[in-house]
């Protein structure tokens, strides 16, 4: 290792396209990496990638990612020093931080109690209020029986949302808009928390109906100082999912962003955070009211390292060493834009419903300032046990409708063959004026684009093209690998 | 595969790849998927004849019934609720009638288009029912 490596092995408690992150920014680092899997997940780039692997138990994320004694077991079991746990999963978990301390190991994120007094929506909240933050109207008490519940929604108002108090990511999280249906969702938001985060516990707040939201990436390093890496905007959402995230936001003047940045800041020095985190706000008719905090690596990190220059992954793991990251003088000054689109694979064409299966071919279309995210490659599963995001496209221009322009090109070059994917929403999303002239809010994509989309059909001329392609084509004996390539006849005569 | 065809003087690029029954064809930016001439199956939309039945969408688990076999429904009514890729999905009933056939139970795996229930269709209702 050039200039001396941290030479120790890290655990990788997590799948798919974050692990492959984490892996790389590890080897960059000079350390060994074991990737501790579910029994499933072993046809994936993470496996293939990792230096040694460890399955840690069934398909269900319950028997696996989120069994923290095997998580444990098998990093202890692979050697590993330190635990780094991506996003989701246990990402969040204080309890499985502990753990990690206990049995000698490192976890790579914020302490226990800092996970506790941020992560947790209701400890924040109360947090927050000591620091005079501006808080969304709710209830985020103790009493979790439905009757209790239903009482304080009607007490705050109509609409309501009802979030799981341990998550993220949309899971758990409903929108109650008449008292008919109330109890039903509650119940609904309770049994999804429980399957994705282990806890039944929710909280209700009053609905933001035309917010933007805009987050803040903050950083506490070694030494104990607290930074924001600036913001990004993560208003396309589809029922309450990121789909579409970008750094800078475009929707803040100085003085806002200023204002939200020392805010942030703030709650992350009170807490005496440590490592990468991020503070979501709404924005609304220019008042910003603080959503949550994400005490982890977010899914869109990518455009704050793209505009910034920064490397949050490899900054991560270094002050969970005690090592330092950005120097003191190093001035954290944003440029261009950068804007995220999240691939997942489902069918656009049945309204978004997850589309699983073998992938066929995986293509990128390489080239400058073009940046790929993904776990899977062909031959790989895609499987209805995890989320359905298969990677991320991340692209960089010097101005945001630059951006935008190269995203879509990037978009359409793209292939992905075997399972459906979610790229024509996206590349529907992106080309309207609405997006363009950043008027979206998070209500945008399901108030305007959630009808599925029409299944397109091809014009005379594609299907003469398609009718040669498909007498062209040569199909490989053998799709695992070194494929032999079978005679133009007999793939003619199978299809016939 | 990668392809570069001439057809009728015009350089196209297009990707395409046969896979799972399914011609995968990729042609100015957009994906098209074709059922293999054998396999007419595919594509189908996972829907009953005149929404009598509920198919499942998705493949997944189901994780709460809310009616009985013998129950009435109201068009609009949940019938049941499957879990896949860790998000919730209702699933409505399209008609008014009664439900005559549970083809599943909670915690059943089900593949996609799966038959999961059926209906016996209430016929002035139907006739009156508007689009919503």
């Amino acid at each position: 290792m050039i200039g001396g490596g941290l030479t120790m092995t890290i655990a990788i408690a997590n799948r798919g396209e974050v692990a492959v992150r984490i892996i790389r920014a590890c080897q960059e680092l000079g350390c060994k990496t074991v990737l501790l899997h579910s029994d499933v997940d072993v046809k994936t780039r993470a496996y293939r990638m990792a230096d040694k692997t460890v399955c840690i138990g069934g398909s269900s994320s319950a028997e696996s990612y989120l069994n923290i004694p095997a998580v444990i077991d098998g990093a202890i079991a692979g050697g590993a020093k330190a635990i780094h746990p991506g996003f989701g999963f246990l990402s969040e978990n204080a309890d499985f931080a502990e753990a990690c301390l206990r049995a000698g190991l490192h976890f790579i994120g914020p302490s226990a109690k800092a996970i506790r007094q941020l992560g947790d929506k209701v400890n924040c909240k109360q947090l927050a209020q000591t620091l005079g933050l501006p808080l969304i109207p709710g209830y985020q008490g103790e009493k979790q029986d439905v009757p209790s519940l239903l009482k304080e929604v009607e007490r705050i108002g109509l609409p309501v949302m009802v979030k799981a108090a341990a998550g993220g990511g949309g899971r758990g999280m409903k929108m109650i808009r008449s008292m008919a249906d109330a109890g039903e969702l509650l119940e609904s938001a309770q049994r999804e928390a429980q399957a994705a985060f282990g806890s039944p516990k929710v909280f209700l707040e009053k609905l933001l109906d035309r917010a933007k939201h805009i987050e803040f990436q903050i950083f506490g390093d070694a030494s104990g100082r607290v930074v924001h890496i600036f913001d990004r905007e993560c208003s396309v959402q589809r029922r309450h999912q990121k789909i579409i995230e970008e750094a800078l936001s475009t929707s803040l003047t100085l003085d806002l962003r200023r204002k939200m940045g020392e805010a942030a800041c703030a709650l992350a020095q009170a807490a005496n955070y440590k490592g990468a985190g991020t503070v979501e706000f709404l924005l609304q008719d220019d008042l910003f009211y603080l959503l949550e905090v994400n005490t982890r690596l977010q899914v869109e990190h990518p455009v704050t390292e793209e505009v910034m220059g920064v490397d949050l992954v490899k900054a991560q793991i270094l002050t969970a060493m005690d090592q330092p990251v950005f120097g003191p003088d190093q001035m954290l000054v944003p440029r261009g834009h950068a804007i995220e689109c999240r691939i997942y694979a489902e069918n656009p064409y049945l309204g978004g419903v997850p589309s699983t299966g073998k992938l066929g071919m995986v293509e990128w279309p390489e080239g400058a300032r073009r940046r790929f995210e993904y776990g899977f490659e062909e031959g790989d599963e895609v499987t209805a046990y995890y989320d359905s995001m298969i990677a991320k496209v991340i692209v960089w221009d010097e101005t945001r409708i630059r951006a935008i322009q190269k995203l879509d090109r990037v978009l359409a070059d793209s292939i992905v063959f075997g399972v459906q994917t979610n790229i024509p929403f996206l590349r529907k999303i992106i080309a309207d004026p609405d997006y363009i002239a950043n008027r979206v809010t998070t209500r945008w994509v399901d108030d305007k684009h959630s009808q599925p989309l029409a299944i397109p059909q091809m014009n005379e001329r594609q299907k003469k093209v398609f009718e040669l392609a498909k007498k062209r084509y040569v199909q490989p004996v053998n799709a695992e690998g070194n494929a032999k390539e079978a005679s133009v006849f007999s793939n003619y005569w199978r299809t016939l | 595969m990668r392809l570069r065809l001439e057809v009728e003087g015009q350089i196209e690029n297009v990707v395409i790849q046969t896979t799972g029954g399914v011609h995968w064809f990729s042609i100015d930016g957009e994906v098209f998927t074709l059922p293999e001439e054998s396999s007419r199956s595919q594509g189908k939309k996972g829907k009953g004849l005149g929404g009598s039945t509920i198919e499942a969408p998705m493949p997944g688990k189901v994780t709460k019934l809310l009616k009985a076999v013998g129950d009435s429904v109201i068009a609009g009514d949940i019938v049941l609720v499957m879990e896949a890729m860790k998000m919730e999905y209702s699933l409505k009933a399209e008609v008014t009638g009664t439900l005559r056939i549970l083809d599943c139970k909670v915690g059943d795996q089900v593949v996609l288009g799966k038959r999961l229930c059926q209906f016996e269709v209430q016929p002035e209702a139907t006739a009156s029912e508007a689009p919503t």
